[in-house]
């Protein structure tokens, strides 16, 4: 499946679809901190030097498996609510696909929800670092089930 | 005479940014890097459109022009800075004067064992060069540390180890907590009691204090200062290494090409006199233009009302930021001396989730460790939020930021 614009999973095209009805970027960060609740976390005994995504201002962790289908999972937390918010969001785009989708799924999707210019990559961005991270993990993790 | 701002103002062309949000930009990161005006921007497009060429080279009419220029600027920031224009070494910014002492001073005149004083309180770019530096010829660097509560520096640890110290490098002027060091009794303690009574070298890192202090370097009785002229409505990839008479004979070459030497053999040279024996390859004419304007441009006010000005603005967040319940303000603005720059933590709101909301109302601020890291520890944070003012800042900005902040404060607790 090419994933892109205007072709996104479902469950993603129905938080798109939320943030479309918002204007002010107020409203949709504090979107995001609810979105944070959502998220399946990775419980913080468990943060530790492997899981950990370099080159965040904020502490973020992420473990990535694949379940007994073979689909790609991912949980993870940080320590702020915007990284952990759009971690819950990244959850409802990738978790369930096969890894090799997950390796290609294309991080515009940040676009989408109309915060591309507060969130554009930049070495401060906690978000970026993670997702790159989480397509490196699904692309090992491929490799390994094939 | 007070400031005019309006008229300030309407030298920057980027604080009539309006984003499509409908806010206006309220550009609070100054301690970053501030913007520039119009003179600036002009002065740098003409010497491209008119006048480029390389410099110390040919003998057309281009090349007269452009090294005549870049000559001149140096003259200009020497004045500005109170040194003879040979002993002030264009480098890309601070970074690099620091990173140039290191290599073409300390190499040549410190050797194992030599102590490197220095504080807690340094940007890693008057850190890690001595780091680096330690590790190659084994100097031992100490450290002065900062008092967490009155985050100043502990002056009775700098005079207990002065004596033994043969380099101190300090900041003049704190990135984080806007506070001034006391360089002047520094370097009377270093001068007077530095090595054995002998006197130490002393470099201050002095980035964040040439946005609203001439420095006045020769008077000073420093050895070295580093400074960037984009913190001071310059370029970027600009600034200088200053150097005292009694050093700059002492310093040995430290990157060769061309510019720098007076004749080349396959085997061997001689080296240009300073400055260009420090200054190889082509190097940043337009950028060294433009910081000449922005000293031109900066020439046009008593700086000391700028820096009054500033300090205002800051000392005035300070104190409301205070108010508000949940936040702590690190640094003293309550002094006369001192920076625009404020930094700030919300006990609950993570820093990085606070400057997004900051930024969608239309203010930039700072997030992060500032490029301090040792400082951040002392501190027991790993992060602040910091707003940072300059001259063309204005009361109702600040007054709007912490409108703001209490806004977002209000509405996600
Ligand atoms: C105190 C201090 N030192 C050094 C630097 C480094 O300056 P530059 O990045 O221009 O080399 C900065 C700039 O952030 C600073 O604030």
């Amino acid at each position: 499946m090419d994933w892109g614009e205007g072709n996104w999973p479902a469950s993603l095209q129905e938080v798109i679809d939320e943030f479309s009805d918002v204007f002010d970027a107020m409203e949709r960060y504090e979107m995001l901190f609810d979105f944070a609740s959502e998220c399946t976390p990775l419980p913080m005994e468990e943060w530790c030097e492997d899981t950990r995504v370099h080159g965040c201002q904020s502490e973020a962790h992420v473990l990535c498996s694949l379940d007994d289908d073979g689909r790609f999972q991912m949980i993870g937390s940080a320590d702020a609510q915007i990284v952990q918010g759009l971690m819950a969001v990244a959850q409802k785009a990738i978790n369930g696909l096969p890894p090799e989708e997950v390796s290609t799924f294309p991080v515009t999707f940040t676009r989408e929800l109309g915060l591309h210019d507060s969130l554009s990559p930049n070495r401060a961005n906690g978000f970026l670092n993670m997702f790159t991270r989480v397509r490196q993990e699904a692309r090992k993790l491929a490799q390994g089930a094939a | 005479m007070t400031l005019d701002l309006e008229a300030i103002r309407a030298d920057f062309p980027i604080l009539s940014r309006v984003f499509p949000s409908g806010h206006p930009l309220v550009y609070l990161d100054n301690a970053a890097t501030t913007q520039k005006p119009r003179q600036v921007i002009q002065a740098m497009t003409d010497y491209y459109e008119q006048h480029n060429s390389n410099v110390h080279r040919a003998v057309h009419t281009l090349a007269a022009e452009a090294t005549a220029a870049y000559e001149e600027a140096r003259i200009t920031i020497s004045d500005w800075f109170g040194l003879e224009p040979h002993r002030l070494l264009y480098t890309s910014g601070t970074t690099e004067a620091i990173n140039l002492c290191a290599h073409a001073w300390g190499r040549s005149n410190l050797e194992k064992g030599d102590v490197v004083l220095l504080t807690e309180m340094e940007h890693h770019s008057d850190l890690i060069p001595w780091q680096m530096l330690a590790k190659d010829i084994g100097v031992e660097l100490r450290f002065v540390p900062v008092d967490p509560e009155t985050y100043t520096l502990d002056m009775d640890a700098f005079e207990a180890t002065i004596g033994e110290a043969k380099f101190v490098g300090c900041v003049h002027t704190s990135n984080v907590l806007g506070v001034r060091n006391p360089v002047e009794r520094i370097i009377e303690l270093a001068k007077t009691r530095g090595n054995g009574g002998d006197g130490a070298v002393v470099l201050l890192d002095s980035a964040q204090a040439v946005a609203h202090d001439r420095l006045g370097f020769d008077a000073m009785g420093v050895d070295f200062a580093a400074c960037s002229a984009h913190k001071m409505c310059g370029p970027t990839g600009m600034g200088a290494l200053l150097v005292s008479e009694d050093r700059i004979g002492e310093m040995t070459h430290f990157l060769g090409g061309g510019d720098m030497i007076e004749e080349a053999w396959l085997d061997h040279a001689t080296y240009q006199p300073p400055p260009h024996r420090f200054e190889a390859g082509t190097p940043k004419i337009a950028e060294a233009i433009g910081w000449a304007a922005a000293i031109d441009w900066l020439s046009q006010f008593d700086m000391q009302e700028v820096s009054a000005h500033i300090l205002g603005l800051a000392r005035h967040t300070a104190a409301e930021l205070k108010q508000i319940e949940g936040i702590t303000v690190y640094g003293d603005h309550e002094g006369d001396l001192g920076s625009g720059a404020v930094s700030f933590l919300h006990d609950t709101l993570h820093s990085e989730d606070l400057a997004h909301f900051l930024d969608a109302g239309g203010f930039a601020v700072r997030t992060g460790h500032h490029c301090a890291q040792p400082l951040m520890r002392r501190l027991g944070i790993s992060a602040t939020n910091r707003a940072s003012f300059y001259l063309y800042n204005t009361m109702e900005e600040a007054d709007a930021f912490v409108t703001h902040l209490k806004g977002v404060i209000d509405r996600l607790s």
